[in-house]
């Protein structure tokens, strides 16, 4: 009797899961709106901080590094309450959401500054001193020299580093953001099958990630392919 | 402000001392600590279940059983594609409706040594795939089998290549454990929601929670600059 | 002792081992020569089927290579290889890497195997390096090392995949003094080189290969002097005139 009870309830659960797609095709768009703004963010910022800590200018580089190096080595969860509990104290009011986006930014500027730093260092100096020997300015050389060259070793980690972020996002559901996870996590409170409906949280999340560490790992033999041609 | 130097200074300090209240960290110092050691420990277990998780299913990756290979893939590639800390929620909320209760603690150190154990798994994957081809086959030659290879030549070369980023993973661990105060576990996050609930106090709280994270950071990126200068010592 | 009857492989499309049909007899040196692409490395990795083949039969000390059921763990540990590129265990001591396969293959005791391994260091001249890691030796050290660890095994049969290839020239002949003492005292051996002088001293035979098929089997002497199909000539030709 129990186990066709325990059936029961499974079938019911699982109608009401069902209806509740909408509400997690939701969470899904801010998963996907706030991974986008702070991915896109992070990427510009990383660069330029990347290219600085690349570059000449010694305080500039400790500073940063000293910061990538601080955000490194915190947990992302306590990065993120501080940006929700504590910025407010400092005077900036923040609701959830724009929090939320600062420290993703902040977190996807330091990984990527450190993956732009690998990818210029990894040009011989050779290839700048050729270029100031012909005249070139350091805006020019970065631009025309360095940097096309730099992408190819850059992007394999970056895209695999997009993939980490946009699973760091979860992690913003705890102040409160309805992103997937915590769309899941409110549901579970309703539902209480957490296998079935985290089950659908992580189908969500795959459906994302998993094609874009495919192109990383597709992206990365490629590049392979040519260094040892090289 | 006046242009008086030493004044200045005494103002600011007083200002720092007000709006940072020490006396509350030294008041919560005891419960930090407990949670430091908690965390550590948290950590630890995962790490250890980890690398058996990982060697574990690494070989079934490599194996040429179609089953272990694919079984073995599915869930790297599983935990790989999703965020940790829904891997968290899942078995929190979803062991129960299986009958299983287990502590929190439990499930959190089972979620990250799941978690990890990927990791490692493709960690070591990697460390294996680096031996070169030629060695194997010297190894072929001279009748060694298969798990005579792993164990005398391939294992030992991959696993001393991999301690570098075993050890970084080992931080991200650190960082994951953070991920179990919200499943009200105490360790160090969770000191500093205490901190903030009961005393309203986030800045104190939580600046004081990274510190903690950053020492055990700081040590364990010392550990692995000191091992990686002794692996590159021993010509490996 | 070993026997190619009508031999192919394929790797894909490719066709790589045309109708190969090669006796080598216990105690005859061969030496397999021929332009590059010519299969004459496939051929002998397929020995102890390093490389698998598709077609014909191959028979090793009696053994069936050819069947997929032969165990090979038997057959190779009566086959010494030595690959072009040494291929040593770095993570090991010389003594190390002779030792392994006759303690693990062989179930030797580990001080018979060291004992053993030792002799065989000093027979090619390394007595003194058993104890050092492969990073500490040259490459004509390494590859020594590389056959006495073939060596360790007794096998009936050594086979030699361009073995000075990746040698620089002062350190070639130290390993071919090696190779040549081991003709002298009666060992199979099957040897891709291309080091003519010692084809011509220790060889019985040479087997000219070109595009995966043998062109000619004759003494050194005779094909030296008088090699009679026209590929032979022209390859002769390209690599005297060095």
């Amino acid at each position: 009797m129990k186990r066709e009870h325990k059936k029961d309830m499974w079938g019911f659960y699982f109608e009401q899961l069902v209806q509740s797609i909408p509400f997690f095709l939701k969470g899904l768009w801010m998963t996907v709106a706030l991974s986008g703004l702070s991915l896109v963010a992070g990427t510009v910022v990383g660069f330029a901080w990347g290219i600085i800590r690349a570059g000449k200018g010694k305080v500039l580089k400790r500073i940063i590094g000293a910061w990538v190096d601080l955000i490194r080595g915190t947990p992302f969860l306590v990065q993120v309450f501080i940006a929700f509990f504590i910025l407010p104290e400092a005077g900036i009011q923040l609701e959830a959401f724009p929090a939320a986006v600062i420290a993703l930014t902040n977190l996807s500027a330091c990984f990527i500054c450190e993956i732009v730093v690998g990818g210029i260092q990894a040009i011989p100096s050779g290839q700048r001193e050729a270029a100031t020997a012909s005249g070139l300015s350091s805006y020019h050389q970065l631009r025309h020299i360095v940097l096309p060259q730099a992408m190819r070793i850059i992007l394999p980690p970056l895209v695999g580093q997009y993939v980490l972020l946009i699973k760091d996002s979860s992690v913003v559901s705890a102040i409160g953001v309805t992103d997937v996870t915590r769309v899941g996590w409110l549901t579970v409170q309703r539902i209480p099958e957490g296998i079935m409906v985290f089950g659908l949280v992580g189908i969500l999340y795959f459906v994302i990630c998993y094609p874009l560490i495919r192109l990383s790992n597709s992206m990365e033999k490629r590049m392979t392919v040519v260094t040892t041609r090289l | 402000m006046t242009g008086c130097p030493a004044k200045d200074q005494d103002r600011k300090a007083k200002i720092v001392l007000e709006t940072f209240n020490f006396r509350i960290i030294v008041e919560y110092l005891p419960l930090y600590w407990k949670c430091f050691f908690a965390t550590l420990w948290l950590s630890g277990g995962g790490l250890a279940g980890a690398l058996l998780v990982g060697v574990l299913s690494c070989s079934m990756r490599l194996s040429e059983s179609r089953i272990a290979s694919t079984a073995a893939g599915v869930y790297i590639e599983s935990i790989r594609s999703t965020p940790l800390l829904a891997q968290l929620y899942f078995f929190y909320f979803g062991l129960p409706s299986l009958g299983i209760r287990l502590p929190e603690e439990a499930t959190g150190i089972l979620a990250l040594t799941l978690n990890s154990g990927a990791y490692m798994a493709e960690i070591i994957r990697a460390g294996i795939q680096s031996i070169s081809h030629g060695q194997i086959e010297a190894a072929i030659s001279s009748g060694l089998n298969y798990v005579q290879r792993m164990r005398y030549i391939i294992l030992p070369q991959a696993l001393g290549v991999s301690i570098p980023p075993m050890l970084g993973q080992a931080i991200v661990l650190v960082k994951d454990s953070a991920l179990l105060s919200l499943i009200s576990i105490v360790e160090l996050t969770r000191a500093g929601q205490i901190l903030t609930s009961e005393r309203f106090m986030p800045a104190e709280g939580f600046l004081t929670t990274a510190v903690f994270y950053l020492i055990i950071y700081y040590i364990l990126k010392t550990f692995s600059n000191w091992s990686q200068k002794r692996l590159i010592f021993r010509g490996a | 002792m070993i026997r190619f009857s009508n031999v192919n492989k394929w790797f894909g499309d490719l066709h790589v081992l045309k109708d190969i049909d090669l006796e080598v007899e216990a105690g005859e040196v061969v030496v397999v020569c021929g332009p590059s692409g010519s299969g004459k490395s496939t051929l002998i990795r397929c020995i102890n089927r390093l490389e698998p083949i598709q077609q014909g039969e191959l028979v090793v000390d009696n053994m069936k290579v050819h069947e997929k059921k032969t165990s090979m763990t038997r057959i190779r540990a009566e086959i010494g290889f030595v690959f072009q590129q040494f291929n040593l265990y770095p993570h090991m001591t010389a003594l190390g890497n002779v030792t392994i396969a006759p303690i693990k293959v062989r179930k030797m005791k580990k001080r018979e195997a060291e004992k053993l391994g030792r002799e065989i260091l000093t027979r090619v001249g390394l007595g003194n390096k058993a104890d050092a890691y492969p990073a500490q030796l040259s490459g004509g050290q390494q590859q020594r090392v590389a056959i006495a660890r073939g060596l360790c095994m007794r096998p009936k049969i050594m086979l030699f995949d361009e073995p000075t290839s990746a040698l620089d020239p002062e350190m070639i002949n130290e390993v071919l003094d090696v190779m040549r003492d081991l003709a002298k005292e009666g060992m199979t051996m099957m040897v891709v080189t291309h080091e003519m002088g010692f084809a011509r001293e220790v060889a019985n035979r040479v087997v000219f290969m070109d595009e995966g098929q043998i062109i000619e089997t004759a003494p050194p002497n005779d094909f030296f002097k008088n090699p009679r199909t026209e590929r032979a000539k022209l390859f002769l030709s390209k690599i005297l005139t060095h």
